[in-house]
């Protein structure tokens, strides 16, 4: 094989040698800098550029396992820096309609994020990521981006527990904006009920309730939801007013807490005087 | 080994000759090659290769010397070499250095030596290359000749005296 190669050598050594000069020529040349070897570099760019794009659909079996390896790595990576990017701007339009609201109340806030929920249980709760160390106390109201969450029944340093509007043990005053009716906001385990409305005050479907000046425990005037229906009971003297809540627990994740405490001097008032037990 | 060294010692000389005297030659911009015309005259005195290996050592010599554009002198004069070395005639050497042949030669030499010069050398510089490529060549190949008529007036008288022997 090698003794015919240098045969061949042998017979055209003038173009062996030819070549071999060429060679180091155009190498002594392309280790240069001109404006002519840069031009020159362009056109060779260039034509290598259409001779590669019109041989282009010639696969390249070699390298197209790597190649593959290659994408389906970076498209592991896409799609988890698209999944960010979409969580991102979730959270963006959740914050923008936040900051909104931040803003239509008088009282302070503390931004927190849910960092827990059960909402399946008779007592449910939500866990706030901000305690004591952010200003938070207990029975402090909370607030999302559709109105009243409910109001921390626990705090220590770094975590609160809200009491969330779907929760037995939850009561607040409320009116409806449209007619001024008062109620009392109840959760029976099923249903948020406006309570204590007499039949023959106007109420409607639709109608929004908000939290009550009567109320010793929440600010006035927070939304709480809307009347989803109103039905007549049998034998009793008020009706009942089914409030869907103005929040979406299932979706609620970032809320704010009002640095808001009931009165203390009206509570002391309102308290009622300690009778005297008989014996 | 005496060979080499005078061939060296003419290039050197050449060289020399090209960078000092040849400038004032100049015409309308245009210079002859001396050093081409040596690389033809080996081509026809000692055949294809060495024309092609002189033909790279004395480019890279001038490309050394007028540090222009390295290794551009060095390719166009190899295939100069190559070129001119096709038509060497062991038996007729003397008479084609003698002769109008010669001249070809070189022309045909210098042509194809000067086309590729420029056509690299104008490269990004001259919007039209083609047109001033084929002009620039034909003007430096004309005068490479003209200079390469008064060697060949010596090889002819050389030739006659031998012959007149």
């Amino acid at each position: 094989m090698f003794k015919r190669i240098y045969n061949l050598a042998l017979v055209f050594k003038e173009y062996a040698v030819l070549s071999v000069l060429l060679v180091v020529s155009l190498i002594l040349m392309a280790l240069g800098d001109n404006a002519q070897l840069r031009h020159v570099r362009g056109v060779a760019t260039v034509a290598f550029g259409v001779v590669q794009e019109q041989l282009s659909f010639i696969p390249r079996y070699f390298g197209l396992r790597g190649e593959n390896d290659i994408l389906r790595r970076m498209n592991v990576d896409l799609a988890d820096e698209a999944s960010q990017l979409r969580e991102a701007r979730q959270e963006n339009d959740r914050l923008k309609k936040l900051i909104g609201l931040r803003e239509s109340y008088r009282y302070p806030v503390i931004a927190g994020k849910v960092i827990s929920k059960n909402l399946t249980l008779l007592r449910n709760t939500i866990t706030l990521n901000v305690g004591k160390f952010n200003g938070v106390l207990p029975h402090m109201p909370v607030v999302g981006d559709g109105g009243l969450v409910g109001i921390v029944s626990s705090v220590n340093d770094h975590y609160s527990v809200v009491r969330i509007l779907l929760n037995t043990d939850f009561r607040a005053s409320a009116k409806l904006e449209r007619s001024r009716v008062d109620g009392i906001l109840a959760w029976d385990g099923n249903n948020l009920i406006l309570g204590n409305v007499a039949k023959t005050l106007d109420v409607m479907a639709g109608d929004t309730v908000i939290t009550s000046d009567y109320s010793s425990t929440y600010p006035p005037n927070i939304r709480v939801g809307v009347v989803q229906e109103v039905s007549e009971q049998q034998g009793s003297l008020f009706k009942a007013v089914y409030v869907s809540p103005g929040v979406n627990f299932v979706r609620l994740e970032e809320v704010f807490v009002l640095l808001y405490l009931p009165d203390s001097e009206r509570l002391d008032l309102e308290q009622p005087a300690p009778q005297k037990t008989r014996r | 080994m005496e060979h080499y060294t005078r061939s060296a010692l003419a290039v050197l000389a050449l060289l020399l000759l090209q960078t000092t005297f040849v400038p004032f030659l100049s015409i309308g911009g245009f210079l002859p090659d001396p050093l081409l015309l040596w690389v033809v005259y080996v081509a026809i005195r000692r055949g294809q290769m060495e024309a092609t290996i002189t033909g790279f050592l004395v480019g890279l010599l001038q490309d050394a010397v007028s540090m222009q554009f390295f290794g551009l002198s060095a390719l166009t004069k190899t295939i100069a070499g190559f070129v001119a070395g096709y038509f060497f005639n062991d038996n007729n050497t003397e008479q084609t250095l003698g002769s109008y042949r010669f001249l070809t030669i070189l022309f045909l030499s210098s042509f194809v030596h000067n086309i590729v010069y420029y056509g690299i050398f104008l490269q990004g510089i001259q919007d039209s290359v083609f047109s001033t490529m084929i002009g620039f060549s034909l003007a430096t190949s004309l005068y490479t000749v003209v200079v390469g008529v008064f060697p060949m007036f010596t090889f002819v008288r050389k030739y006659r005296f031998s012959q007149s022997l």
